[in-house]
């Protein structure tokens, strides 16, 4: 059984997709439906979620027309909205059980929704255009649905979707994990970026290296290397490749179970989506005319024999044999690129060239790819050598005695203890970290709707049940939250601590008095 | 340089294409006629050029060359002259009378004995006086060797001692200090001896190789077929093979002599000289010269055969002084123009040339620019720039030229970082040179390191060569036991040493002992002066500028203080600044350089200029590559520095996070005022006075954070700001910033009230 009949609306979740700008008429509401999940739910109910979502919406945009609903907190559910694109709205619907193991954090289930999206913009451009290229929504829906779905796939395990809970509580969706590397190393990778982006020729182009599942450099904007990074380490790192499962499901609970489920999720989805679109599709025919990408799937990348990654998720020309190059859109630029990955050892490597200077597509690409191997294969191996004898293995960056997790929210970017050193942690202090977290972020979202520029500095320190420091400090765009766990109990202990860890390795951030 | 060979190619009509050259000489050259003068004899020890005539000899300083230079004159008696040397010191000048007697003239009391040799049965070859502590005369005999000191006071010459053997004939140059003395029926037998200020080295007989014609006829070497070369602090031997048509070069070690190849030659005439360490291989029949750099392995030549150019000739004087007819200058050196490589010329060591018929004297140059120009292998030819000792300025400034062209002609990264390798690199050797001369304690550590991994031969040699390298000098012991000892010890050295230190030999004279090309041996000169020096010999002779091991020295320092190697500073002021300036279009290119450059300097552990850093910081900021710049700060690939975080200051005023960086960058270099102030700018004043607190800033105004405060409309931060002041500046309470500001803290209150 498999994702989309494993999880009724009795238990669990349900997520959906919707347009405020369609079905506005009287017996046309399935119009603005272009997801919904679970998918075998009858359409009365998928109406009556998406109805209340809708009414809320338009509720509270009189009070506040900018940033109209947020969550909703039921009785028995939170909805959790966000709003993708002007008028597109996507919805969590959570259940609140007893059991502890369900207690999210709003931000981090919104995250989900907001990276997903943000996934399906970068290989398919955005849904509102894609609805205005075929208006009645067919086009769309067969994209949305096996993407959320292979999405979500990474969030099984057993049979069971798990969602980022208080347990997730020291990581953050959305940032990019960075590799420290010295002044030596870091020169290297910077002569090797202008190597291979030299293999472009005239053509602008942008590089990301990645070492293990760690970024070590790139050229793109922040957003778009965070949906880049999110990509690498779902599916293109060695670990991505190697195990076909989500290298994310270390960071939740590290189930080597998902892998089969959620191939069996894959067959059961993609006949569901079949199934969806022709149940309320209005021209059937369509289709089949477009060619559906699933970039999520497993298993559909591997290395080829030169190094290049390869796939044939983008279809593969009949008449030459030869798989087509993959393509991204650039949310910064909003240009098209082709993307190549090059993977030697740890080291992997996204080149994107502008499809609009590359003559010749395929055939101009992989003249490029041979001008990498040509000019940068001498530097990939020398640099991969540098970082590899540089890096302390997965749990380099664990400080004994801290659990923490660091956001840079200019540069979106996180470092956190490995996450089986945050495993050992008691609920309880996960617990209050969780809620201690709840708290800076609403103390956050009220900052930027008084829409001040100023970033406030936050310091908070929480004795909790179990005796353990829990700690919150934020300083003009950056944080760090810690437990510290069979701490002393003095105050002038935990802040010392703090101190400690901030001179340490946030080059003193946090002490500034 | 087009426009200088276009009017010569009017008179040389033979300089042939388009007046190309890449060696010249220079007008005007050295006059040396002398009326009466008996011949012209160059003395290579003394460097000087000599012109004897019946009762006078004139002599020429050739060391600086310099055309306009006045002979100085001796008065001698009068008799047959068949050669004459001045002594090292300049006191003496010995004249060979006849192929028996020798006459030495004592300069300045104008006294004078002869010496004679004791039998009828030999004849002297020659002589020359030598630096050698053993003796300081040495006289060429065909029986052998005889080392003589010249004792003034009883007027004659001591035998030290001799060596026996047949000598056919004999080449010597004073620069290697290497007497080759050849035998057999053949002439290609050889026994050389090294009378260096180390003592007398006796080097293994050998051979020389030459092809037969035919079955019974063997051609006989002469001694101008055979050049002793000194290139880059080694010693070579260059034989020409005018059977073979080849030029065998053989390089000499302590103890053994190894052939390193040939050259191909394209005349019967051959002539070699050596400038500035490149050696000229003229092709005297072709009337071309084609030039080796033989630094590395390399047999290629450096370009073309191209022939030999004058240079700087007036070519309006020449054509009157043609009409006249005079017997002047200029009507001398042009018919002498017209027979460049002509039948007259002598090539003097190392780098002159000698016209007899005229009594001319010229001095070769190389065209460093004509040269770099002939090539597109650019890291190659900045390689060679960079070994350029002699116009050190010339040969930096071209390197700097073309670095500047190949960046601007956006040439591929990867060339232009070879480039970039080359000159890096040779500024860091040149900072260790630099460091090698100021102590000997580096030669010391190297060389007994070498001990401990050697030994192959016995511990006797082994302590022998520790007592060496403590800094004994050679006098106090007997000359065989310094020969055979120096013996051991080299080898010692030599296996322990043979893979690494083979690179840098002009440089590092300390060293010079080490290294050897070809394993085992051991090179000659270098290692003697090096070892020796600078204690011992400095200290005997004083104040000699003529002396060659004096002149070797001042040649290092020389090359410290105008040696061709660029520094980053440099790098950053003569090539990205200007090239930054004329750039046009994309800066991406500009900063891969840059990377390339970082990473050079950095493998070197060179230090760079913040300059440097802030160019790229505002090439990366024009061209909006914030992420990447972020990366440059955030890895150190720029350095933190105050000029490095005051323009990211700047540039983030376009990104706010990059101004943040610079921000933080301030805080870390703990400059506190800088950083406090920047706070409050920022409008962060409470963190500005927290910050200010803690790291006792006590330079900022009150009213500063005071009107900041204000600024802010919060009458509570306000009232928080004035406390902080009240309380921790004594006397604030007093201060007319105290009155107006309580004063405005109560207006906004009682608004607030009301």
């Amino acid at each position: 059984m498999g994702l989309a009949s494993a999880n009724t609306s009795n238990e669990g979740m349900q997520l959906c997709v919707f347009d405020l700008r369609r079905g506005q008429l009287e017996g046309q509401e399935l119009d603005k439906i272009l997801f919904f999940f679970p998918a075998d739910l009858p359409f009365s109910t998928q109406l009556s979620v998406i109805g209340l979502s809708e009414g809320l919406i338009t509720f509270t945009r009189i009070f506040s027309p900018e940033a109209p609903c947020e969550v909703i907190e039921a009785e028995r559910h939170s909805h959790v909205f966000y709003e993708a694109e002007p008028d597109i709205w996507m919805v969590m619907v959570v259940e609140k059980s007893k059991g502890l193991e369900v207690i999210w954090r709003i931000d981090a289930l919104r995250e989900v929704l907001k990276e997903v999206h943000s996934l399906f913009m970068m290989f398919n451009g955005s849904i509102r255009a894609m609805l205005e290229r075929e208006p009645s929504g067919g086009v769309i829906r067969s994209h949305l649905y096996p993407f959320i779905m292979d999405y979500l796939s990474d969030f099984l395990v057993g049979k069971k979707l798990q969602l980022p809970s208080f347990r997730d509580c020291l990581t953050e969706r959305g940032t990019v994990q960075m590799l420290t590397v010295g002044r030596e190393a870091a020169i290297e990778v910077q002569s090797l970026v202008r190597v291979i982006e030299s293999c472009a020729e005239a053509a602008p182009c942008y590089s990301l290296i990645f070492f293990q599942d760690l970024l070590v450099s790139t050229t793109v904007s922040p957003d778009d290397t965070i949906n880049l990074f999110t990509y690498a380490v779902l599916r293109l790192t060695p670990r991505a490749l190697s195990s076909g499962v989500s290298s994310w499901s270390y960071l939740r609970k590290g189930s080597t179970a998902s892998h089969v489920a959620a191939g069996s999720t894959l067959a059961q989805s993609a006949s569901v989506s079949e199934h969806l679109c022709r149940s309320h599709d209005n021209s059937p025919g369509q289709d089949d005319s477009y060619h559906v990408k699933r970039p999520l799937q497993h298993g559909r990348w591997a290395k080829g024999k030169d190094g290049f990654l390869i796939t044939d998720i983008w279809g593969t020309d009949i008449t030459s044999l030869i798989t087509a190059s993959p393509t991204i859109w650039l949310r910064q630029t909003g240009e098209r690129m082709y993307l190549c990955a090059y993977q030697y050892k740890g080291l992997t490597l996204i080149l994107l060239l502008p499809v609009s200077s590359i003559l010749n597509g395929e055939q101009g690409v992989s003249l490029v790819k041979q001008r990498v191997l040509e000019n940068a294969s001498a530097k990939m191996l020398k640099v991969e050598e540098k970082l590899s004898k540089g890096w302390g293995g997965e749990n380099a960056y664990h400080v004994s005695g801290y659990r923490y997790l660091l956001l840079d929210d200019d540069r979106n970017v996180s470092r956190a203890s490995p996450p089986v050193k945050v495993t050992t942690l008691t609920k309880e202090s996960l617990l209050a970290m969780n809620k201690l977290r709840e708290e800076v972020d609403s103390i956050k979202s009220r900052a930027k709707r008084d829409g001040s520029e100023q970033e406030k500095d936050l310091e908070i320190c929480i004795r909790a049940k179990n005796n353990a420091w829990v700690i919150a400090h934020t300083t003009r765009g950056k944080e760090l939250y810690m437990v510290l766990e069979k701490a002393n109990e003095t105050l002038l202990y935990a802040s010392d601590a703090v101190e400690k860890f901030s001179n340490r390795y946030c080059g003193g951030t946090f002490s500034l008095d | 340089m087009s426009g200088k060979a276009s009017s010569s190619q009017h008179t040389v009509s033979f300089s042939g294409s388009g007046g190309l050259s890449h060696v010249y000489v220079q007008y005007p050259p050295l006059q040396c006629r002398i009326p009466g003068s008996r011949g012209l004899y160059y003395d290579d020890g003394s460097k000087l050029l000599l012109a004897p005539t019946s009762n006078q000899v004139f002599s020429w300083k050739t060391v600086p060359f310099d055309p306009h230079v006045a002979p100085v004159s001796d008065t001698i008696s009068e008799g047959p002259i068949l050669s004459i040397r001045y002594s090292l010191d300049a006191k003496f000048i010995a004249i060979q009378r006849s192929s028996q007697e020798l006459q030495i003239w004592h300069r300045e009391s104008g006294g004078t004995f002869s010496h004679k040799c004791r039998s009828e049965s030999e004849s002297i070859l020659g002589f020359f006086w030598t630096d050698c502590p053993l003796c300081d005369f040495v006289l060429v005999k065909t029986s052998g060797l005889d080392l003589l000191t010249c004792d003034y006071e009883s007027k004659l010459l001591d035998l030290v001692e001799t060596r026996r053997l047949n000598v056919s004939w004999y080449v010597y140059t004073h620069e290697s200090r290497l007497v080759l003395l050849a035998s057999g029926m053949q002439c290609k037998t050889f026994t050389g001896f090294q009378l260096s200020s180390a003592g007398v080295v006796r080097l293994p007989r050998f051979e020389m190789a030459m092809a037969k014609p035919e079955a019974n006829n063997k051609p006989v070497l002469a001694a101008e077929d055979i050049y002793i070369v000194t290139v880059y602090g080694r010693i070579y031997c260059m034989q020409i093979d005018r059977v073979a048509m080849l030029l065998h070069s053989y390089r000499f070690y302590r103890d053994a002599v190894v052939q390193q190849g040939s050259l191909p030659i394209y005349s019967s005439k051959i002539a070699v000289s050596v400038v500035d360490n490149v050696l000229l291989v003229h092709q005297v029949d072709a009337k071309v010269v084609i030039i080796y750099d033989i630094f590395a392995d390399s047999r290629a030549p450096i370009s073309a055969p191209l022939p030999l150019l004058f240079r700087g000739f007036p070519r309006s004087n020449s054509s009157s002084s043609r009409f006249s007819g005079d017997e002047s200058a200029e009507a001398n050196i042009g018919d002498h123009e017209a027979i460049i490589y002509g039948d007259n010329w002598t090539f003097l060591v190392p780098d002159l040339v000698c016209d007899i018929a005229n009594n001319l004297l010229w001095k070769i140059h190389l065209d460093l620019e004509a040269i770099s120009a002939s090539s597109s292998e650019v890291p190659s030819v900045l390689e060679f720039l960079q070994r350029r000792k002699l116009e050190a300025n010339k040969a930096k400034q071209l390197c700097l030229a073309i670095l500047r062209t190949v960046i601007l002609e956006r040439r591929p990264v990867s060339m232009v970082a070879r480039a970039i390798d080359v000159l890096v690199s040779n500024y860091s050797h040149s900072i260790k040179t630099g460091s090698y001369l100021k102590g000997i304690k580096v030669e010391k550590t190297s060389v007994s390191s070498g001990e401990h991994v050697s030994s192959p031969r016995s511990t006797a040699n082994i302590s022998a060569s520790g007592i060496d390298t403590l800094g004994k000098s050679y006098e106090h012991e007997s000359g065989t036991r310094v020969e055979k000892e120096s013996f051991n010890r080299s080898s010692n050295i030599s296996t322990s040493d043979s893979e690494d230190g083979t690179h840098f030999e002009s440089l590092k004279t300390t060293t010079r002992s080490l290294q050897k090309v070809d394993k085992v041996n051991i090179l000659i000169t270098e290692s003697v002066s090096s070892e020796v020096q600078p204690s011992s010999s400095q200290n005997q002779r004083p104040g000699l500028g003529n002396n060659p091991l004096n002149a070797s020295i001042s040649e290092r320092q020389e090359l410290l203080l105008t040696s061709p190697a660029i520094s980053p500073d440099e790098m950053y002021s003569f090539v990205f600044a200007p090239v930054e300036e004329e750039m046009v279009g994309e800066p991406s290119y500009l900063v891969s350089v840059i990377v390339e450059f970082l990473r050079s300097t950095n493998l070197e552990k060179i230090k760079v200029h913040p300059n440097l850093y802030v160019l790229t910081i505002q090439l990366l900021a024009r061209n909006e590559r914030y992420t990447e710049l972020t990366l440059f700060i955030v890895n150190k690939v720029l350095e933190p520095s105050k000029e490095v975080a005051m323009q990211l200051l700047e540039s983030g005023r376009q990104n706010f996070q990059i101004r943040k960086l610079g921000l933080d960058m301030v805080r870390h270099l703990s400059f506190h005022h800088d950083y406090v102030v920047l706070l409050v700018q920022d409008g962060y004043y409470l963190e500005a006075l927290r910050y200010a607190r803690k790291h006792k800033v006590n330079t900022v105004r009150p009213s500063m954070f005071l009107e900041a405060a204000l600024a802010s409309n919060d009458s509570q931060h306000l009232a928080a700001v004035l406390r902080f002041f009240s309380d921790f500046i004594p006397g604030f309470r007093d201060t007319s910033d105290h009155h107006t500001y309580h004063r405005i803290l109560s207006e906004m209150n009682s608004a607030i009230a009301t």
